[in-house]
């Protein structure tokens, strides 16, 4: 509970920022999504129950503010650390390069889902594909960015509190 | 001690769960976190917001006392004109009153103008919002039409705490009961494509065919009333392109919006003073 806690903590100062970014690029209309990023370190280094609470609320308090059914950001975020949790004993998760490629990936499958979901609702003759792929496009550059940097400060909040990462090894 | 290996499912069977668990949930419950949720970070926005005004003050600090002065003057230059509004805009109130006793009208709903300042901007390619300082803890009520001194800028979504989100009249969903300026048709707005890089545009439909605009001469789209949410007559933007509809009974066209509606610190919401 208290790693989940913690994780929830740096998700929390992630959305913060994210946010505030997107503030500042409003006057640019473009905008970051950074979705994948919330998923990865959780669904790489964390045991299963503990990653899964912390991804799971972030995916509400992006629900929270966003015009979407409450509950669409928190089952994508599940579905996308699902994912990532059932390949990363096939890979080596520790490693930087993993853990950003794995945020891309998840970021670009969330991103992808979440814009046939809302563009359901859109109204005929608008047509948000380029503007949602310069978004997508800028995302994943930001996150390609940032990843490293993020994954660092959630292991070292989890080493401050005198937590690590993993509670049991489920390494095959 | 010997590793566990998991079974390869397993991860799917807890996704699976999740899903089923999250249908199974009352709405009361859902809507409960979704309040929580959102004044959990409620505090986070305010405080980026009230950090952002601390950042502007301390850059006009640094302003010289000649600008301060310049400033200072063309506020006086702007109070004169907006005082002599005022009697203008009072001195039609009461004709309006008089008028409305003498004809026996139903008195028309007025609204009481509320100011707040701008948390945060979320435009992005599905949706276009602002969340602005003040909530439930100053009257605002949901459906309340929301202007800038450009015009509309759209109509309160949600209201929190102290927290209000405001769908811009970009967001692709928002439609607007319309009229061009000096014409008393109907027509209808709706918010339309948000590119990147570029100003946001929206399409009006259902323009009277007679009806013609070009970029080098744009036809005023202003509120025409109807549907009592937004009052008559506020600028929505200018028609820049108009084309004969598929059925040839109307004309269908671009509409430019202001360009300032992505850099609104400040918007003014028109509280509508009767509940209905």
């Amino acid at each position: 509970m208290r790693r989940s806690s913690l994780l929830f903590l740096t998700l929390l100062v992630l959305w913060v920022l994210i946010s505030q970014a997107n503030h500042e690029l409003a006057p640019l209309r473009i905008s970051v999504f950074a979705g994948g990023l919330f998923v990865v370190f959780a669904a790489l280094r964390m045991d299963r129950g503990e990653g899964l609470t912390a991804v799971f609320a972030a995916g509400l308090l992006h629900d929270a503010v966003s015009p979407v059914p409450f509950g669409t950001h928190a089952l994508l975020f599940t579905a996308a650390h699902a994912f990532v949790y059932h390949v990363r004993h096939r890979v080596h998760r520790e490693e930087t390069l993993v853990g950003v490629l794995a945020a891309l990936l998840s970021n670009l499958g969330i991103f992808l889902v979440l814009s046939f979901l809302v563009g359901r609702d859109l109204p005929v003759g608008v047509d948000p594909w380029p503007r949602l792929f310069a978004d997508l496009l800028a995302s994943q550059l930001a996150l390609a960015a940032i990843t490293p940097w993020f994954l660092v400060l959630q292991r070292r909040v989890l080493g401050w509190a005198g937590q690590t990462p993993f509670r049991t090894e489920h390494r095959a | 001690m010997p590793h566990r290996r998991l079974h390869p499912g397993r991860p799917f069977l807890v996704l699976g769960l999740v899903l089923g668990a999250w249908l199974v949930v009352p709405t009361i419950v859902k809507r409960f976190l979704r309040i929580s949720f959102f004044e959990l970070q409620a505090p986070v926005s305010l405080s980026a917001s009230y950090v952002r005004d601390l950042q502007d003050y301390w850059s006009l600090r640094t302003r010289s006392t000649n600008e301060l002065i310049a400033a200072g003057r063309d506020l006086v230059r702007l109070n004169a004109s907006y005082e002599a509004t005022l009697q203008q805009s009072e001195s039609l109130r009461q004709q309006v009153t008089r008028l409305e006793a003498l004809l026996r009208l139903p008195a028309v709903g007025g609204y009481r103008s509320e100011v707040a300042r701008v948390a945060r901007r979320d435009f992005n390619g599905w949706w276009q919002r602002l969340t602005v300082r003040k909530g439930r803890n100053y009257g605002i009520t949901v459906g309340s039409p929301v202007i800038f001194s450009g015009g509309i800028v759209g109509k309160v979504a949600e209201v929190n705490a102290t927290l209000s989100v405001i769908d811009l009249i970009s967001s692709p969903g928002v439609r607007i009961a319309a009229t061009l300026d000096g014409d008393t048709r109907p027509l209808s707005y709706q918010g339309g494509e948000n590119p990147a890089f570029g100003p946001a545009v929206g399409i009006a439909e259902y323009v009277p065919t007679d009806a013609s605009a070009s970029p080098t001469s744009p036809k005023r789209l202003v509120t025409s009333g109807l549907g009592g949410v937004f009052p008559p007559g506020l600028t929505i933007g200018e028609i820049v392109r108009l084309e004969t509809s598929t059925d040839g009974l109307f004309k269908t066209g671009e509409v430019r919006l202001d360009p300032r509606l992505t850099e609104l610190n400040e918007v003014t919401i028109l509280v509508p003073l009767s509940p209905n």
